[in-house]
C-alpha cells in the first residue's frame, strides 16, 4: 500500500515539490492518525490499567488506593487463605467453586452440545424451529437468567413444590439454599445459558465436513458410531478448541450469575473469584487482596488465551 | 450416539430399528427442548398470575385468570431500593446508554477493520493482537482503576460546572457507562470488521485508488455500502453485550437514579423489605429480557454469527 | 524515446527483494505481456507502474514524465483486475462513471462517456444492473469500458481472463485483441498464461523471482529463448529439454543422445553454434520443440539441417489436429507432433526427423543457451 514508509527522497526532484511533499506525507500517514486514538485507548484502559491494578496489589490499599508499595502482603495472605479449608476462607471457597464450575461447566456444556449437534444433524425435520430454542438463553443477561432459575429451584415455589403437588412428596431439591451444593445450581443455569451456543458451534462444524469423507467411510463399511468416533470427532477438533476457549473465558468472567442465582449464596458460599474480587475491593475494603484476587485471574485467563491468539494470528502471514 | 439411524437390518417384530431409533432422536430433542423452554415458561406464566394463585397453585399451571397488572406494577410501582416508581426510568436508563455505546464502538470498529486490513503498516498485527486480547480479559482487572478515573473525572466536572455552567458530561454515570462500553467493546468490533474485511476484495480499493478516490470516500463509498451484514453482527452483539452487562453497571451507577436495568432488576429482585412479589419479579425479567429477546428473534441469524465470529477468530 | 520507461526499478519488502532491478521499455501503441509463474513479481511490477505499490529504487517514465511518486489516479493510467472490481454496490454506470466522480466531471458530461463507452463494447443494455446480476462475460466487459471510459495514457491489465471459463477465455482474448487494434492505446498486460502472452503481445518480458529473463518480442522468445527456464515456460506442450553430449570435432559436430536398451543416437549438426565446440564430449541440455521432431514425411521441407532417427514409441496422443508421439531419449519423455493422419502405433520403431535448424543448446551448469 502507498503508506510503506520508503516513499522517502529518492531522487533530488522529489525535494523540489516540498509543498505537494508535506499533502502527500499526511495522506500517507491518514490510516495510522485514524487508527490511533483507538490504539491509545486501548493501550491507557486496558494495559495501563492492568499495571495499576498490579501496581496496587503490591500496596496496602484499604478503602482508598494507597500508592505506597508494601510488598507482596496481598498476595500472601491469598496464597495462606488457599490452605484454610476448616472452616474455609471465602478465597478457599472462591478457587474451590472455581474448580467445580469450572470443570462441571466447560464439560457439560462440551458433552450436551456436541450431544444435541449430532442429533440434529439427523436430518430433523423442524430443525429451523428446535435450533433457535436451544439458542435463545444466549440473548438472555445472566441477571435475568439468575432470577428465572432462582423462582425455578426455590424449594418453597419451585420445582419441589411442583413434584409435591404432583404427589411425589418425597422429592426433595433444596440445593440453591444448601451451602455444600449452591455452587452446583450455578452450574445448571450456567450451562443452561451456554450449552445451545456450543451446540451451534459443533453442528457449524458438523455442516463444514466434507460430504465426501462420509461417504467414503460408509462404503469403507463404518457403522454410524464408528463414524462419529473415528471421523467426525476428530475433524472437529478445532471446534472443541474454539468451544473450550469460550467456555474457559465465559467461566472466570461469570460474576452476575452468581450474584442474581444465590446472591453469593448462604455465607458466601457460591462465590467465585469475580465475586471475591468485588467484595473485597468494593465492599470490605481491602483493595489490596482484591486487586491481587483480579491479578490472579487475569493471569488464569492469559495463560489460556495468549498461545491460542498467538496461534491465530501466526497460521496468516502477511 | 448409537441412537442413530441405521439402516434397518433386522426388522423385528414390525417396528423396523430405524422407526425406533427416529422415535428415540426426536423424543431426546423434545425432552431437551422442554429443558430450554421452561425457565423462561415458568418467568411468562408467572408474570400473569396473581400472587394468590402463586402461594396456592402449581408453578407450571397456565395463570387462572391472566392480569397484566403484574406488568404494569414493574414498569411504573415497583420498589428498586427506596424509590418506589418501577423500573420504567432504568429500561430508559438502559437506552440511553445503550444506543450511543452501540453506535460509537461500531463505527469506531468499522474504521479500525478498514485500516488493519485495506492501509496495512509495519507492526499491524501486533496492534490487533494488542486490541484482540482486550476483549478476553477478565474485567475485574481494570475495575477499580477505571473507578479512580471515573470519580476523578467527576470532581473535574464538578469544579467546570462551576466555572462554566457546564460539565460537559462528566461525572454523569451515563456517560461514563458510555464511555467504559466503547472502550472494552472495541476489541471486539475491531475484530468482526478486521475479519469481515480481509475476505473483502482489496482489488475493489485498488480500482478505487486509481478511479482517484481518497481514504475517506473508498471507506465511504466502497466500504460502508458494502457491510451491511457485519454492522448487523456488530450492532446486534453490541447491544446485547451492552443491555445485559451487569459488572461494569454495578460497579460505576450501581444506586442512584443512573442505573441500568440489569442493576435495578438485581435489585429489585433482592429487596429484603416487605413481602416478596414474585410476580412482579418475573414481569420485571421478562421487561429487561425484551429487546434482546427481539432482536434474537428478529435476526437471530446475524446474533448467531456475531457470536460465532467472536469465538472464531483469525 | 520510448514511450513506458521503466529503470532499474528494485522493490523490497524488509529484506526480501521482490523485483531486483527491471529494465523495460516499450514503443506507444505497443503491447507488453508480462509473463512468468506465480510469486515471479509481475503482479507487483504492474502494481508499481500503476502507483499501487511504492518503489524502493529506480524509476519508471510514461511519455517522457516520471510518475514514481504520483498517486495511481494522477498517472494517467486505467486498470482492469482479475477480479475486475466492480463496485458492487453501484450500478454499471455508476461503476463507469466513478473515476469521474471522483474527478467532478459534471453528470452531463458523465452520461455521454458512458453512453460512448457502451457503445463501444455493446453493453447499453446493462447500464443500470448490478455488477451481481450480469455474468462472467459481462464484468470483464464493463471492466473494461471503466478503464476504456478515462481514455488513459496506459491501460494495465492484471490477469484479466484468468476466471473466464476456457471458451470465454478465447473469446474474450479476441475481443482484447480487436480494441488494442482499433484504438491503438499502449497496454501492459500481466498473464501467467503462455498463449495469451504469445497471441496477444507485441513484446513479451518473461519473468521470474523477481527479474526480467527475456524481453522481446514473441517470436524471438519462441525461437531463441535465451535459457533452460524460458525454452520450459514457453510453449505448449513444452520443448524437449534431453540431456545429451557433444560428439565429433571442429565444424562437424554431432550431438549424442543416450537410449534405454538401444544405442545411442548421433545427429550430425550442419551449423552449430560456435560456443558448442567448448562442450566437447561435455554434457549439454539439448532443447527441440515438439514440432520439430516429426514423421520424416511431415518435416519442414525447406528446412536446411533434417536428421532423421529411428526411435521406441512408447505412447499415441491423437489429439484431433495433431498427433503426439511419446519416446525416451536421454532419460526423459519427449514429445513429437505428428499429422493427425500419421499411422504410428505404440510400441513400434519408427524414423522422426529431428529439424535441427530449429534446435537450441544449454548449458547445464548455467542454464544459459550456448550461442
Amino acid at each position: 500500500m502507498t503508506t510503506v514508509a520508503t516513499q522517502i527522497k529518492l531522487t533530488p526532484e522529489h525535494n523540489a515539490r516540498p509543498r505537494a511533499s508535506v499533502r502527500s506525507r499526511l495522506q500517507d500517514a491518514l490510516p495510522k492518525i485514524v487508527l490511533a486514538p483507538s490504539f491509545a485507548i486501548t493501550i491507557v484502559f486496558v494495559y495501563g490499567f492492568i499495571l495499576w491494578t498490579v501496581y496496587l496489589s503490591f500496596t496496602n490499599s484499604k478503602t482508598f488506593p494507597s500508592y505506597a508499595i508494601s510488598g507482596p502482603r496481598a498476595y500472601q495472605r491469598l496464597w495462606r487463605w488457599t490452605f484454610e479449608s476448616d472452616p474455609p476462607s471465602s478465597w478457599y471457597t472462591s478457587i474451590t467453586n472455581m474448580g467445580i464450575f469450572g470443570f462441571l461447566y466447560i464439560f457439560i456444556c462440551l458433552a450436551l452440545g456436541l450431544f444435541l449437534a449430532i442429533l440434529l444433524d439427523q436430518k430433523i425435520r423442524g430443525e429451523g424451529m428446535l435450533r433457535p430454542i436451544y439458542l435463545y438463553p444466549m440473548a438472555l443477561s445472566f441477571i435475568v437468567t439468575g432470577v428465572a432459575w432462582k423462582w425455578f429451584l426455590d424449594p418453597g415455589l419451585g420445582l419441589e413444590q411442583t413434584l409435591h403437588q404432583w404427589g411425589w412428596t418425597s422429592f426433595h431439591f433444596d440445593w440453591i439454599k444448601n451451602k455444600d451444593f449452591v455452587i452446583y445450581t450455578v452450574v445448571i443455569a450456567g450451562v443452561w445459558q451456554a450449552s445451545g451456543f456450543i451446540m451451534a458451534m459443533f453442528l457449524a462444524g458438523l455442516r463444514g465436513i466434507d460430504g465426501e469423507i462420509m461417504k467414503a467411510a460408509q462404503i469403507d463399511g463404518a457403522t454410524t458410531f464408528q463414524l462419529y468416533r473415528r471421523i467426525v470427532i476428530p475433524l472437529l477438533r478445532p471446534v472443541f478448541l474454539s468451544a473450550f476457549i469460550v467456555l474457559a473465558h465465559l467461566a472466570i468472567k461469570s460474576y452476575d450469575l452468581v450474584v442474581a442465582l444465590t446472591s453469593g449464596g448462604p455465607g458466601g458460599s457460591a462465590w467465585l473469584p469475580s465475586n471475591f474480587m468485588y467484595e473485597y475491593t468494593f465492599k470490605r475494603n481491602e483493595m489490596a487482596v482484591g486487586s491481587a484476587s483480579a491479578v490472579i485471574m487475569l493471569m488464569t485467563i492469559t495463560a489460556i488465551i495468549v498461545p491460542y491468539l498467538y496461534s491465530e494470528l501466526r497460521e496468516r502471514p502477511r | 450416539m448409537s441412537v442413530i439411524a441405521t439402516p434397518a437390518r433386522q426388522s423385528t417384530g414390525g417396528i423396523s430399528a430405524r422407526t425406533v431409533n427416529r422415535i428415540v432422536v426426536y423424543g431426546l430433542l423434545a425432552l431437551f427442548a422442554l429443558f430450554y423452554l421452561m425457565p423462561l415458561f415458568v418467568m411468562l406464566v408467572t408474570s400473569f398470575k396473581t400472587m394468590d394463585e402463586i402461594q396456592n397453585g402449581n408453578m407450571l399451571a397456565l395463570p387462572q385468570a391472566p392480569t397484566f397488572e403484574p406488568w404494569l406494577k414493574a414498569w411504573g410501582e415497583t420498589c428498586v431500593g427506596l424509590t418506589c416508581a418501577g423500573i420504567k426510568g432504568y429500561f430508559w436508563n438502559s437506552i440511553k446508554m445503550v444506543v450511543p455505546a452501540v453506535l460509537i464502538s461500531t463505527l469506531l470498529g468499522a474504521i479500525n477493520g478498514y485500516v488493519l486490513t485495506k492501509w496495512r503498516f509495519r507492526g499491524h498485527t501486533v496492534v490487533f493482537g494488542l486490541m484482540l486480547f482486550a476483549c478476553f480479559i477478565p474485567f475485574q482487572s481494570v475495575l477499580l482503576p477505571m473507578a479512580t478515573i471515573l470519580g476523578s473525572l467527576g470532581r473535574f466536572g464538578v469544579t467546570l460546572r462551576n466555572a462554566t455552567g457546564f460539565s460537559f458530561g462528566l461525572g454523569n454515570p451515563t456517560v461514563n457507562l458510555v464511555f467504559v462500553h466503547v472502550v472494552y467493546g472495541l476489541g471486539f468490533t475491531t475484530l468482526f470488521f478486521r475479519n469481515y474485511y480481509e475476505a473483502f476484495p482489496t482489488e475493489l480499493v485498488k480500482a478505487a485508488q486509481v478511479d482517484g478516490a481518497s481514504f475517506f470516500q473508498i471507506f465511504r463509498r466502497i466500504m460502508l455500502p458494502n457491510s451491511m451484514p457485519i454492522f448487523v453482527v456488530t450492532v446486534i452483539y453490541q447491544f446485547t453485550n451492552i443491555w445485559n452487562d451487569f459488572l461494569f453497571a454495578s460497579a460505576y451507577a450501581g444506586t442512584g437514579d443512573a442505573m441500568p436495568m440489569t442493576v435495578a432488576l438485581n435489585n429489585v429482585v433482592n429487596t429484603s423489605t416487605g413481602v416478596v412479589e414474585y410476580n412482579v419479579n418475573m414481569a420485571a425479567a421478562m421487561i429487561a429480557a425484551l429487546p434482546t429477546l427481539l432482536v434474537y428473534v428478529v435476526a437471530g441469524r446475524y446474533f448467531v454469527r456475531g457470536l460465532m465470529a467472536g469465538a472464531v477468530k483469525g | 524515446m520510448a514511450f513506458l520507461e521503466i529503470d532499474g526499478l528494485r522493490k523490497r519488502f524488509g529484506s526480501v527483494e521482490i523485483l531486483k532491478g527491471i529494465d523495460l521499455d516499450l514503443e506507444k501503441g505497443g503491447f507488453l505481456v508480462l509473463v512468468g509463474p506465480s510469486g515471479c513479481g509481475k503482479s507487483t511490477l504492474l502494481n508499481t507502474i500503476a502507483g499501487l505499490e511504492t518503489i524502493t529504487e529506480g524509476e519508471i517514465r510514461v511519455d517522457g514524465r516520471t510518475i514514481n511518486d504520483l498517486h495511481p489516479s494522477k498517472r494517467d493510467i486505467a486498470m482492469v483486475f482479475q477480479s475486475y472490481a466492480l463496485y458492487p454496490n453501484m450500478t454499471v454506470a455508476g461503476n463507469i462513471a466513478f473515476g469521474m466522480e471522483m474527478r467532478g466531471v459534471p453528470a452531463q458530461e458523465r452520461q455521454k462517456a458512458i453512453d460512448k463507452v457502451a457503445k463501444v463494447l455493446q453493453i447499453g443494455h446493462l447500464l443500470q444492473r448490478k455488477p451481481s446480476q450480469l455474468s462472467g462475460g459481462q464484468r470483464q466487459r464493463v471492466a473494461m469500458g471503466r478503464a476504456l471510459v478515462r481514455d488513459p495514457k496506459l491501460f494495465l491489465f492484471d490477469e484479466p481472463l484468468s476466471n473466464l471459463d476456457a471458451k470465454l477465455r478465447v473469446d474474450m482474448r479476441i475481443e482484447i485483441k480487436r480494441l488494442h487494434a482499433t484504438t491503438g492505446t499502449t497496454i501492459v498486460y500481466v498473464t501467467h498464461d503462455q498463449i495469451e502472452a504469445m497471441t496477444l503481445a507485441t513484446k513479451i518480458a518473461v519473468m521470474r523471482d523477481g527479474e526480467v529473463q527475456q524481453f522481446g518480442t514473441p517470436a524471438e522468445i519462441y525461437n531463441n529463448p535465451t535459457n533452460l527456464f524460458v525454452a520450459d515456460f514457453m510453449g505448449s506442450p513444452a520443448m524437449n529439454l534431453i540431456p545429451a553430449t557433444i560428439d565429433g570435432n571442429g565444424n562437424a559436430l554431432s550431438v549424442v543422445l543416450q537410449r534405454e536398451a538401444r544405442e545411442p543416437i548421433s545427429l550430425r549438426l550442419a551449423d552449430a553454434p560456435t560456443g558448442l565446440s567448448a562442450f566437447h564430449s561435455k554434457p549439454i541440455i539439448f532443447g527441440v520443440r515438439p514440432e520439430a521432431l516429426t514423421d520424416p514425411e511431415g518435416a519442414e521441407r525447406n528446412a536446411s539441417n533434417i536428421a532423421t532417427a529411428d526411435c521406441h514409441i512408447e505412447v499415441v496422443e491423437p489429439a484431433g489436429s495433431d498427433t503426439f508421439a511419446v519416446t525416451n531419449l536421454g532419460g526423459k519423455a519427449v514429445v513429437a507432433r505428428l499429422r493427425a493422419d500419421a499411422n504410428i502405433q505404440p510400441g513400434t520403431v519408427t524414423p522422426l526427423a529431428f529439424n535441427l535448424t530449429k534446435a537450441v543448446f544449454f548449458d547445464p551448469a548455467t542454464e544459459n543457451r550456448i550461442v
